[in-house]
């Protein structure tokens, strides 16, 4: 049996989801590193006129807001952690996001290079804290928490950017889609209070808090000692969505295939746009199923008529399936040991087709995991970077009918890099060797980062001892 | 197309050749699977050169002794580091216990880190004049086995 998790000690977005419309996230440089330890003492204890830390501790009524606190290795690193100290941790934390390494990686190349980011985040090493805030609804709530916090702040800590994010109706995203659907399921954390089962193994709490035994059968730790229980990682990314291009990719490339436009956006996300999945729904939308059903499928199974091991519905290079193969084979282990929890908001107004404009709209927010190397980046760098990543598998007609590695080409359509001189995307029919498979080429990026920090998420412990340390 | 690992460590003064030996005869039977899994290397082997011996050969000298892992693999080493060592780990754990220095990485699962600058430290494929490689060929290992999966 797992240990069971103190929510008490976690901050809460790394457990919980506060479904709310708007948030607002300020990206921080220190100035006075004491008077930075003060201001973390007072949104730990909710003293000093400022709004309390959210834990993930359950509440009776829900709060109208919630505010949670990231840093930066620089961050920590400015609040006193020694060089042998954050050697400890997480390496891709160590280099930090604008690292040349890390930004190849993951894809932050060309015009999504860090040298291109917007409110201070190109210079990764001036970013030492990302502060979360979300709120229910209400606008004027917003701001005056807002106004609390800058009051508090404005003389230990340089407001480099803010950076708000509001929720499009019913969960909907700028490219049309239902989002939020699918998260891991995580050992010992609170249920969602909509429950949206799936037919995944249960992810264990140390691929997401430091501490408790993870999927490789060992507890994550970084010194000193106080940092380490309860705490995690999270990439803060900002994505700029070009809705206008994406919709003119569906109706340029459609037609290339052969197929509807709905239905080669279903095919590239693995979603049709009102969330239902290719897999229980491969032919049409249809109208949204019930939640028990939304995410309860898998890509590989017994029953030769639920198979899909070829991408036949659920194209193999689709974002959905990139993103969590589910029980797909694939080099390495599998996809337990890699899942992400997603925290991330609509940015910008919602695009309008009959009026199309060039204002920034995009996805803003935190990519949660227990190691920003072997979850993020490796989700973001092999699976939806490269296509070499699924094993050899052929489904229930045997290989005539075709094998899983010919089924996939080129980069996710959603977060990859995507140059037209070899961007692709396949669409698989059966026949041996993927001979008959449809692919379309030649489209660009559809995503541009325009900003990313890897932060440290502190157990409420290890906010302690850091703003001690800090003052000390 | 494949990337070489050509990791060589530095056994322990004073290990004698049948440990040595015994520890591979261990641990052979778990190689074949454990590479099966993870799927990516194309050809792996154990090398063994005696420091003692002038052409280096191991079985009449007394060592030192070098033993060496010799990999060809798909992808990024770094990436796959964690999968490696959960696939791998106990393979490695044996192997790094014979090797100077290898106790402080060990059980690599637990030191991802210093497991890393381990075999940067001691790849010999990513050293001068060592990093070059000839293939005939730049299929991945999955597609070879998918071209003869009829």
């Amino acid at each position: 049996m797992a240990d069971p998790i103190d929510y008490a000690d976690v901050q809460g977005t790394v457990l919980r989801g506060y479904r709310v419309d708007l948030a607002r996230h300020f990206v921080l440089s220190v100035t006075d590193v004491a008077g930075v330890g003060s201001f973390i003492s007072h949104l730990i204890d909710g003293s000093g006129g400022l709004p309390r830390i959210t834990r993930a501790a359950h509440w009776t009524e829900k709060p109208e807001y919630f505010v949670n606190i990231g840093l930066t290795c620089a961050g920590v690193a400015k609040l006193g952690l020694t060089a042998a100290e954050l050697a400890t941790f997480d390496l891709a934390f160590q280099r930090g996001a604008t690292s040349d390494s890390s930004a190849s990686l993951v894809g932050d190349v060309g015009t999504s290079a860090p040298a291109n980011w917007i409110g201070g985040l190109a210079d990764g090493l001036a970013v030492h804290i990302v502060l979360n805030l979300w709120v229910r609804g209400d606008p004027a709530i917003l701001e005056k928490v807002t106004a609390q916090l800058r009051t508090a702040f404005k003389g230990c800590l340089t407001e480099l950017s803010a950076h708000d994010a509001q929720a499009l109706t019913d969960n909907f995203v700028h490219f049309g889609y239902h989002d939020n659907i699918a998260q891991p399921t995580v050992d010992g954390a609170p249920p969602r209070k909509h429950a949206i089962p799936d037919d995944q193994p249960i992810v264990p709490a140390g691929e997401f808090l430091l501490g408790y035994e993870n999927a490789y059968g060992v507890k994550p730790s970084v010194t000193p000692v106080q940092l380490s229980t309860n705490s995690s990682y999270a990439a803060f990314r900002i994505l700029e969505q070009d809705v206008a291009g994406f919709e003119q990719f569906l109706t340029t490339f459609a037609p290339k295939a052969g197929i509807d436009p709905e239905m080669l956006a279903a095919k590239v996300c693995g979603r049709w746009r009102n969330g239902n999945p290719l897999e229980l729904m491969p032919d049409a939308p249809g109208t949204t199923l019930p939640m028990d059903q939304l995410n309860n499928f898998t890509y590989v199974n017994t029953d030769p008529s639920k198979d899909d091991t070829l991408g036949l519905r659920c194209a193999i290079g689709s974002h959905i399936r990139r993103s969590n193969p589910r029980n797909q084979a694939v080099v390495g282990t599998d996809s337990t040991h890699h899942r992400i929890v997603r925290r991330a908001m609509p940015y910008g107004p919602a695009y309008d087709p009959t009026h199309p404009d060039s204002t920034p709209r995009g996805l803003i927010g935190y990519f949660i995991c227990g190691s920003l190397s072997n979850q993020f980046e490796f989700l973001q760098g092999q699976w939806n970077l490269t296509s070499a990543f699924v094993k050899s598998a052929t489904g229930p007609g045997g290989s005539g009918d075709g094998n899983a590695v010919f089924n996939i080409t080129g980069e996710d359509v959603f977060l990859g890099v995507n140059d037209p001189s070899y961007s692709s995307f396949t669409l698989a029919v059966l026949g041996p060797k993927g001979q008959n498979n449809k692919q379309i080429t030649g489209f660009p990026r559809f995503i541009t980062t325009r900003g990313g920090a890897y932060c440290f998420l502190p157990s409420i412990t290890g906010l302690r001892y850091l703003a001690t340390r800090a003052s000390s | 197309m494949a990337n070489p690992l050509t990791l060589l460590l530095p056994v322990i003064p004073g290990t004698g050749l049948q440990t040595i030996i015994d520890t591979l005869t261990k641990i052979n039977p778990q190689v074949e699977a454990a590479l099966n899994s993870v799927g990516t290397v194309h050809y792996a082997r154990f090398l063994l050169l005696d420091l003692s011996t002038p052409n280096l050969q191991p079985g009449a000298g007394s060592g030192p002794y070098v033993l060496g892992v010799v990999t060809e693999y798909d992808g990024d080493f770094n990436a796959y580091i964690q999968d490696f060592a959960a696939k791998l780990g106990t393979i490695f754990n044996e192997l790094l216990a014979l090797a100077v220095g290898g106790n402080a990485v060990i059980p690599v699962a637990d030191h991802i880190n210093e497991f890393i600058a381990y075999i940067q430290k001691n790849d010999a494929s990513q050293h001068l004049p060592n990093t070059g490689l000839y293939q005939a060929y730049t299929y991945t290992v999955q597609q070879i086995l998918a071209n003869g999966s009829d």
